[in-house]
């Protein structure tokens, strides 16, 4: 037989009885429509999500903690203190920098030593500033201006879009570029700006004034400092946050302490010798040293976040670093792979329900097949008498359910199109809602659309062996006389 | 005249439970090609069954039945399949035709299994619906056509793959005499243009009309 007699045939076939193969084909399309929509749904999701991560490169990233319980989640809250800590210093920073499949380490610190950002009159609370290596490790996402970058010094920062539009330059971030903006220190802040000395005497000056008061209670006028926004970053997986170069963020960090020196106390004396009143004088000593403590290289970094060469080995530069230094490292792969994992059980869930429609529909198509040999016993006893070999009839059948199978999955496939098609307007919606970049996230990927039909024409297949055996089987005889 | 068919110790036997039942014992004969033969005897004596080997329908089970020197009794179904195709054409008492199909297309039916091109199919079905007298009814089903008419159909199919023997079993059976007459005189010039024709019948003013009348009774040949 010519292929396209096969073709011919079974088309006959299957028009001959339209209700019987329609109600067939129906459940097979049942199964296929929701094999499709499930599937594209789950693996676009998935998908997506993963190209979110793989982006920003996050799949290469190792984050670096003095926890040692540190999950990649937790790299962004900080690190508090721990006394029995390794402290992230820059000299493990540099070991760590130096290991095999590390391209890059970004220290991380955060600054909390601040209250507020102002901007002309208004003033926003300030909930992290946030410091680390301008070295294109760790990506940030402008919206207007440009990024930290490494040459940029004190006064320099950017701040994320959630401030930006709490400014009032909703959509005009570019017209904040550039601006002057006010960091209000806490009322205890010694780091850079502060006149250590100056503030010194004034606490002096406050007790002559305030006598028996606790020093405690003294405020000192607050430390603003002031500095130029250079970028506005994209807020949306952040929130408020304030980026500054990390030199300017260790000299936040520093500590101050007035020491007095021989030559003070010597002054002081001689202040009283000059004013006669030997055993009853009361000028205190005014200290003219500053110690100055990098409380940040003392205290170590809150976190590293260690970028390697190929996100295949972030695990192992994680374990290399857990091992050899005694300090908590984890890679987004590995978690992020966890989180994941749940779309594969979903998809093996939701496709199984699919799966389950899709044998009730090959039970259907074995029933039609049976039924239909049955009619047509006396037809396949004349095929066979006028020449037909078995193996053409068992071809027959089985191409028959074939195509059944295959009409299904065809069907089943527009519908499940037609889904995404309104399916994805609405994900839009919800996206761009949220402020999430992407659009159209749902597709019918080749390899799930030929899949698909794979799949049905398969099974149709399948279940179409066992009728066309039967059909292949029949004894010619018996067959021509059949009533 | 050459052997056509020649059949050598045919034995056919069925089990029906117990019971062991010789349809066909020790049967020996030959037929020569191009010889009208009537196969007679009463119902259950084995004439069909003995129709049925020579047509490739059956195989005997023990014995040998050769074709043009061909022995069949030990093919495989492809090999039969293609002989009957291309060397039997087969008339039914109650002819067989597919009811959903046109004359046309129950004549091209064997055609289909002889991979035969569509137009050439197409071409030698028209020719030999034209040949049984049927020209005009191409597009004609079965249930349009009369009992005669269904029969010729089923003669034209029969002829389409031009076979050396045309086995008919009862053709004439679901007919009135007169229609019966007019299958039979088809067929006799048939075998006037050299077909070897072989009846299977138990209505003997047929079985008068055959160069040779093989009578069977019991699965065994009494006349022949």
């Amino acid at each position: 037989m010519r292929p396209g007699d096969y073709v011919a045939i079974a088309f006959r076939n299957i028009r001959r009885q339209k209700l019987r193969s329609a109600l067939t084909v129906f459940a097979v399309v049942i199964g296929a429509t929701s094999v499709t929509i499930m599937l594209a749904a789950v693996f676009s999701l998935k998908g997506f999500m993963t190209k979110q991560f793989e982006a920003n490169g996050t799949f290469q990233q190792v984050a670096v903690s003095p926890q040692t319980d540190i999950t990649w989640d937790d790299h962004n809250n900080g690190s508090g203190n721990c006394q029995t800590c390794v402290h992230l210093t820059d000299d493990l920073a540099t070991k760590i920098g130096a290991l095999q499949h590390v391209v890059g380490v970004a220290r991380q610190t955060q600054v909390g030593q601040f209250q507020a950002l102002q901007y002309g009159t208004q003033k926003l609370r300030t909930q992290q500033i946030v410091a680390y290596d301008a070295n294109g490790v760790i990506k940030d996402t402008l919206l207007a201006g440009r990024d930290i970058q490494a040459g940029d010094g004190d006064g320099v920062l950017t701040i994320s879009s959630d401030y930006a539009d709490k400014l009032g330059f909703k959509h005009n971030y570019s017209a904040l570029v550039g601006k002057q903006v006010q960091l209000i220190a806490q009322g205890w802040y010694s780091g850079v700006g502060v006149d250590a000395i100056q503030q010194f005497k004034a606490q002096m000056a406050w007790s002559s004034t305030h006598p028996g008061e606790d020093g405690r209670d003294y405020q000192p006028a607050p430390v603003t400092l002031s500095g130029k926004i250079v970028g506005i970053t994209d807020a949306t997986d952040q929130g408020y946050v304030i980026r500054v170069p990390l030199g300017w963020a260790r000299g936040m960090q520093e500590s101050q302490m007035v020491q007095v020196t021989q030559a003070d106390q010597d002054a002081a004396q001689a202040k009283c010798r000059n004013q006669h009143t030997p055993g009853n004088c009361n000028s205190q000593p005014v200290p003219s040293q500053v110690v100055v403590t990098d409380e940040l290289a003392k205290q170590g970094y809150s976190s590293f976040i260690v970028k390697t060469d190929e996100a295949s080995n972030a695990a192992g530069v994680a374990k290399t670093i857990r091992n050899t230094y005694k300090v908590g490292a984890a890679d987004a792969q590995t978690q992020i792979k966890q989180q994941l994992g749940i779309f594969n059980i979903l998809g093996a869930v939701l496709g199984g329900i699919g799966g389950i429609a899709l044998v009730v529909a090959a039970v259907g198509v074995v029933n039609t097949m049976i039924m239909s040999i049955l009619e047509r016993t006396r037809e396949i006893g004349v095929m066979r008498a006028v020449g037909a070999r078995r193996g053409t009839v068992s071809a027959l059948f089985t191409f028959e359910a074939a195509l059944l199978g295959f009409f299904g999955g065809v069907i089943g496939l527009l519908i499940g199109y037609g889904a995404v098609l309104i399916a994805n307007p609405i994900i839009n919606k919800q996206l761009s809602g949220n402020n999430i970049s992407g659009s159209n996230i749902i597709t019918l990927p080749i390899w799930l659309i030929l899949g698909v039909v794979a799949l049905t024409t398969g099974i149709g297949i399948l279940a179409g062996l066992y009728p066309a055996r039967r059909a292949a089987h029949l004894d010619p005889v018996e067959a021509l006389h059949y009533e | 005249m050459a052997a056509a068919i020649e059949l050598k110790n045919v034995t056919k036997t069925y089990r029906l439970g117990d019971e062991v039942l010789n349809a066909l014992d020790e049967v020996n004969c030959t037929i020569n090609s191009g010889e009208f033969v009537a196969i007679t005897g009463p119902s259950g004596s084995g004439k069909s069954t003995l129709a049925n080997i020579i047509g490739g329908l059956d195989k005997p089970t023990s014995g040998s039945v050769a074709i043009d020197g061909t022995d069949l009794s030990h093919v495989r179904d492809r090999q039969l399949s293609d002989y009957r195709n291309k060397h039997i054409g087969f008339v039914f008492q109650s002819f067989n035709l597919q009811g959903t199909q046109t004359a046309l297309e129950n004549v091209m039916l064997p055609l289909v299994f002889s991979r035969m091109k569509p137009k050439a199919r197409k071409a030698r079905a028209q020719e030999c619906l034209e040949a049984v007298g049927l020209g005009d009814r191409l597009k004609h089903k079965p249930s349009q056509l009369s009992g005669g008419q269904r029969q010729r159909v089923a003669i034209a199919r029969a002829l389409a793959v031009q076979p050396g023997i045309i086995l008919a079993d009862e053709p004439t059976g679901n007919l009135d005499s007169a229609r019966g007459e007019e299958i039979m005189k088809l067929l006799k010039d048939l075998n006037k243009q050299g077909i070897t024709l072989i009846i299977i019948t138990h209505d003997m003013s047929i079985a008068r009309q055959a160069g040779r009348v093989i009578q069977i009774k019991d699965g065994k040949l009494v006349r022949g």
